[in-house]
């Protein structure tokens, strides 16, 4: 069995997942307090707002504590003259080895959460599929963007 | 070649039959209305008006649309209002299809039909009509490197030189009577007349039973009956005129298809444009032994008829298919049926994705209307088959360069893949494989539709690993 890939994707990937998980779990948390309200003015059952209650606390405390440093503990890549090898999944863990002459375009992205721990991701598109590396740093990300495009920069004969 | 050249006048016609068609819908409703309010002067009036624009529309199409062959490259210049330019690199260029219809045939024309890798109908291009000649001259021109000769200019000396393997007529009715919507009509048939009858419940026949409703219902199993009886027999015509005289040519680096009755298509496929080679057993054709040859190439066109696929060849015998490649493709080889199958311990998933959704819908039934659990249980039964079957027909087999993948969904489909034809490979397992040593592998190949997804489920994780190892281009 071939081992494990070898680069770990940025720690502050933890902290930005976090970020979004926190920015989800606001929508339950509305419902909850909206069914509060509702209870109070329409005079129904409270048990529904603290079902939502309890589903909300459950959700965020997976989402925000678990879920982003498990997600963080499993990806991992590393980039060879001839391909690209990633693991990456929680509860099904996949390996995918992508080879440079295949690779189509390299893409790097940021949004909002990823900047401001500066931090940006990392696409790489086949003609048939893309990959994506989630949080890497800003200028890991760039110089891995080039110098992908660089070792895919093969004569290609045919699509 | 320099010049710009027009196509055919003839083409003129074709635009103006398809902007009729395309605009008879919109003025169906106003027509009907208008006859009906008397004003049948106006509307044949109005409908002239618009008969002669659209005349005059065709024209000027007609008129803007020049093409020229130059160097490696075809310009196309096109447009009334809005003026477009084209131009397409002969190295990109995946098929060049002539077909004629009967019109085109009348006038001795072709119409040429361009494809490309990209994933919009757009972006191809079709000469709707030029001559026979030009159609030749130009699949000359753009074919990706100029060594083989076209058929016909010199007929003798390649039926020598160039293997060939031509469709017999017993083969196509073979293929036409066994046509997959034919199997479902099948299947349908039989479950209406023998057993539909003890699956309706005592209590349902009581209620409704009369003597009036009994013949209302033969009559119509009757109907039904001699309704797919016709269904049948045009599917085994519509076969006939698609695929009569289906012949395919081995040339030195491109295959040469040319086939139908009434609209005469050929098609060329460069080798180089080849994904990978697939064969087909449709439920029906497997257990009388023959299977379906066809190509994935990457080509814009999405086909409006799933079953229009690239053909390397619409009926055979499964024997013969390993000597038909031998002799019009020899890059990819059959394996004999020493597959690796699947472990024993892999049976479970299978039966559960199989069975899990007409099992659940057992059980509302059983809760809701129990009269009638008969049918999610024959179902659940079939179900559990069918996961069965597919257990049994997924497997690898690896061979140098080549790597073949069996599976069935419901049709068994064996898929002939190159090394360097694969875009990507990925293993994936889950906690439960990873206890159990199993894991899944998938591949994937540029296709028709952007990519096709190669998926073994559930097979040995050494095994799984050793085909990452074999994909490698470290080791």
């Amino acid at each position: 069995m071939r081992k494990a890939p070898s680069e770990r994707i940025a720690t502050d990937a933890i902290k930005a997942w976090q970020v979004l998980a926190i920015i989800f779990t606001v929508i339950p948390l509305l419902a909850a307090i909206a069914l509060y309200v509702l209870a109070y003015f329409f005079e129904f059952s409270y048990w529904f707002a603290i079902g939502v209650t309890a589903f909300t606390i459950l959700e965020g405390v997976i989402s925000i504590l678990i879920i982003p440093k498990l997600r963080w503990r499993r990806w991992r890549y590393q980039i060879y003259d001839q391909e690209i090898y990633i693991q990456h999944g929680i509860l099904i863990v996949t390996r995918t080895i992508v080879p440079m002459i295949r690779v189509q375009h390299v893409d790097t992205q940021q949004g909002p959460i990823l900047k401001k721990y500066k931090l940006a991701s990392l696409t790489i598109s086949t003609a048939a599929t893309t990959h994506e590396i989630p949080a890497l740093l800003e200028e890991e990300a760039s110089a891995l963007r080039d110098q992908i495009s660089e070792l895919a920069r093969v004569e290609q004969d045919d699509v | 070649m320099s010049e710009a050249k027009r196509l055919h006048p003839v083409s003129v016609i074709f635009t103006t039959l398809q902007s009729l068609r395309q605009i008879i819908f919109g003025i169906l409703p106003i027509a009907i209305l208008a006859i009906g309010d008397g004003m049948f002067l106006y509307l044949s009036l109005g409908l002239v008006v618009i008969l002669l624009l659209v005349i005059g529309f065709s024209v000027l199409t007609w008129m803007r649309y020049t093409y020229r062959v130059e160097e490696d490259q075809l310009r196309i210049e096109h447009g009334v209002f809005i003026r477009k330019k084209r131009t397409i690199s002969k190295h990109r260029i995946q098929s060049i299809d002539l077909s004629q219809n009967i019109i085109h045939r009348v006038f001795g024309l072709t119409k040429v039909q361009i494809e490309t890798a990209g994933s919009d109908h757009k972006i191809d291009a079709a000469l709707h009509a030029v001559t026979m000649e030009e159609g030749k001259y130009l699949h000359d021109q753009l074919k990706y490197k100029k060594e083989a000769v076209t058929a016909e200019s010199d007929n003798k000396e390649e039926k020598i030189h160039y293997p060939q393997r031509k469709v017999e007529v017993k083969e196509l009715l073979i293929a036409g009577s066994t046509s997959a919507s034919f199997g479902f009509i099948i299947g349908l048939v039989a479950l209406g007349i023998t057993e539909l009858e003890s699956f309706i419940p005592d209590s349902f026949y009581n209620q409704a039973t009369s003597w009036v409703v009994n013949q209302a219902i033969e009559m119509l199993i009757f109907m039904a009956l001699l309704f797919f009886i016709l269904l049948w027999g045009l599917g085994i015509l519509v076969t006939l005129i698609q695929y009569w005289n289906f012949t395919i040519t081995r040339y030195e680096k491109e295959l040469f298809i040319t086939r139908g009755l009434l609209e005469k298509k050929q098609m060329t496929i460069p080798l180089k444009r080849i994904q990978a080679v697939g064969i087909k057993e449709t439920i029906l054709r497997q257990p009388l032994g023959f299977a379906t040859v066809y190509v994935e190439i990457a080509s814009g066109e999405v086909s409006k008829n799933a079953d229009v696929k690239t053909l390397l060849f619409p009926l055979m015998r499964k024997k013969e298919i390993n000597s038909f490649l031998e002799k019009i493709l020899s890059e990819y080889v059959l394996p004999e049926d020493n597959f690796t199958p699947l472990p024993k311990r892999a049976l479970p998933y299978y039966l559960f994705r199989a069975g899990v959704v007409p099992f659940i819908a057992s059980i509302v039934v059983a809760f809701s209307a129990i009269d009638w659990i008969g049918i999610p249980l024959i179902a659940t039964g079939l179900a559990l088959i069918l996961g069965y079957f597919q257990f049994k027909s997924t497997g690898y087999h690896l061979d140098g360069k080549q790597l073949v993948v069996q599976a069935r969904l419901v049709n068994k489909d064996t898929t002939l893949l190159k090394h360097h034809r694969l875009q990507s490979f990925a293993v994936k397992a889950h906690f439960l494989h990873r206890y159990q040593q199993l894991a899944s592998v998938d591949t994937a190949i540029l296709s028709k539709l952007a990519g096709r997804h190669m998926i073994i489920k559930e097979m040995d994780a050494e095994s799984a690993s050793k085909l990452l190892e074999w994909y490698s281009y470290e080791s």
